[in-house]
């Protein structure tokens, strides 16, 4: 089956199906992601309502740099609407668009985790590191989970960028995007949850 | 065979029950003023309610794929009109 040909019977199975085998594969994922990121969360909780004082007396001098996250949010989320209008574009069938746009989101994703990574630089330097009690073990545990989640969705995106360089999406096809696009909000809107848990409450 | 042993069958039955320290398996056991009482409530609560939030969005997920599908199967015009 040439390529043409399977872009057709794809054209044909997508156009005869409420919802297409990757959309329902991602969904499915994604309900796994969320019951693994809801068992972090639930251990959080335990220790965090556990605990008369947080951070416990012995991190007590430990700051988590709340100010730069906030604003690596901010990028994040900007990130998250960036994507959206890439998906847009392919939808208008405007592939110059659609190339542009998912750059600018592989670019905020790339300056989150070079921020984040910078920031656990210089907490390791201060002394707060993964055997620092159980506030190092949720912290770490919980934002590195997440960390890990987004360069996999900066990798994924990378190679959807790759195809549309190559001209492989257009209007009648663009499964491709739209599961990276949702994989991408589903890592955009776990973290303001995480960043509030982690660095505010 | 039983009835030779029966005697004895009671006493265990009888030395258990007189052990109650050994039923106290909880977890969540505790004071209630304990601060890992409410640690675990929030924790329950939260967990408890996940998998239907789960099963939620991917419902509803897929729910809105049919009703986008026959929205768009319904404005698309009879096949024996031209020109539309």
């Amino acid at each position: 089956m040439n390529e043409l040909e399977h872009t057709s019977y794809e054209r044909a199975e997508e156009g005869n199906r409420p919802i297409s085998n990757a959309r329902l594969a991602v969904l499915v994922l994604l309900g796994a992601e969320i019951m693994f990121f809801a068992g972090l969360i639930g251990t959080f909780l335990v220790f965090r309502f556990g605990s008369v004082t947080w951070p416990p007396p012995s991190q007590a001098d430990v700051r988590l740099p709340i100010g730069v996250t906030g604003l690596n949010t901010i990028v994040l989320l900007l990130s998250g609407y960036t994507m959206f209008q890439g998906l847009r574009a392919i939808r208008q069938d405007r592939q110059k668009e659609l190339r542009n746009w998912l750059f600018v989101t592989g670019l905020l994703g790339i300056i989150f985790l070079v921020v984040q990574g910078s920031e656990w630089v210089r907490l390791v330097h201060h002394g707060f590191t993964l055997s620092s009690g159980v506030y190092g073990s949720v912290f770490y545990v919980l934002i590195g989970c997440h960390a890990l989640h987004v360069l996999v969705a900066v990798l994924w995106l990378l190679a959807v960028f790759a195809r549309a360089i190559a001209g492989r999406f257009s209007v009648n096809h663009y499964v491709g995007v739209e599961v990276c696009a949702i994989y991408w909000a589903f890592v955009v809107v776990l973290w303001p949850l995480l960043y509030v848990l982690v660095y505010l409450i | 065979m039983i009835c030779r042993h029966f005697s004895l069958i009671v006493g265990i039955l009888v030395l258990v029950l007189l052990i109650p320290t050994a039923v106290e398996a909880c977890p969540s056991c505790k004071t209630i003023d304990d601060p890992i009482v409410q640690g675990f409530k929030w924790s329950i609560l939260f967990l408890m309610a996940m998998p239907y939030i789960v099963a939620g969005l991917i419902g509803g997920g897929v729910f809105y794929a049919y009703y986008r599908t026959h929205r768009t199967d319904n404005r698309k015009p009879p096949s024996n009109v031209k020109g539309v």
